[in-house]
């Protein structure tokens, strides 16, 4: 085997090692359609979700942790599947493993301290968002977090603004479209 | 550069094996199957070899009760690569 030869074998070794980004444009949309569909179930029957002072902690907690363990299961699958770890793989894993804790933190703590959560969870989706999106070189992922903090930013300086149709609107631009945009438009890095 | 790496990269199944390894994490031997295209045997065998010149690291455990292996390459592999690349390039 001669060294060009080598180079080749290096080359063309190095070229198909792709990080399959299918499985974060499914998350984004999987999370997006939850989130839509428990704020405006929320929105339409405030009497079934605040029946109790924590029946509605019980619905933003419980529900979001089965979410959580399906998506946990399902990129356990799909990383099985492709049978390799990328680097960037297991970047993108840690940031959004991170924000889960997080999420959880501040749900938790907000309805604790009987605050609303949705602008901290939408702020800190947004720098997660753009921090993925130029991560793995996506723009819609990068303008959708860019978006969404611009829009959370907004929501502090509007009184009186109802959380629930924040959430519907920040998650539809920042998560579901980019999400559906990389689920469908985006080839693997 | 060390000879015996030089001698150990010489066979194509085993150079395509750490050229991979450098770019992923971990990986499972049914992934390295299809990156080197090569048979059950022989790539057992040759990752046999690179494991005990301790150019990669192999870790077996039961995953839904069934026996997995990962391969990942160590230290001491990534900078025998960096060193066997650096001197190929320097041959151009």
């Amino acid at each position: 085997m001669t060294k060009e030869e080598q180079l080749r074998i290096i080359n063309d070794t190095i070229k198909k090692t792709k990080y399959n980004l299918k499985p974060l444009g499914y998350n984004l949309v999987f999370w997006g359609v939850l989130i839509i569909t428990m704020s405006l179930f929320h929105y339409f029957f405030p009497q079934i979700v605040q029946l109790t002072y924590y029946s509605s902690l019980i619905y933003w907690v419980a529900i979001p942790l089965f979410g959580m363990v399906y998506t946990t299961y399902y990129n356990i699958n799909s990383g099985n599947k492709l049978g390799y770890e990328t680097q960037l793989g297991r970047v993108i894993r840690i940031i959004w493993a991170v924000f889960g804790l997080s999420w959880i933190s501040i749900v938790v703590l907000n309805l604790l301290h009987d605050s609303n959560p949705v602008q901290d969870i939408l702020f800190l989706l947004s720098t997660v968002l753009i921090m993925s999106g130029v991560i793995i070189r996506f723009k819609p992922v990068t303008f959708g977090g860019i978006g969404l903090l611009i829009f959370t930013i907004y929501t502090y300086y509007v009184p009186d603004i109802n959380f629930l149709l924040v959430n519907v609107v920040g998650i539809t631009f920042g998560m579901l479209i980019p999400g559906l945009a990389l689920y469908l438009l985006k080839k693997d890095e | 550069m060390n000879k015996e790496i030089e001698k150990l990269l010489f066979n194509p199944i085993r150079l395509k094996t750490i050229s991979f390894l450098m770019t992923v994490e971990t990986c499972n031997f049914k992934a390295l199957l299809e990156i080197t295209d090569s048979t059950k045997g022989n790539l057992s065998t040759q990752l046999k070899k690179l494991n005990e010149a301790g150019l990669i690291k192999i870790e077996k455990y039961f995953q839904k009760s069934y026996p997995t292996t990962d391969y990942s390459i160590t230290k001491k592999g990534k900078k025998s690569f960096e060193e066997f690349y650096k001197q190929l390039i320097s041959y151009k």
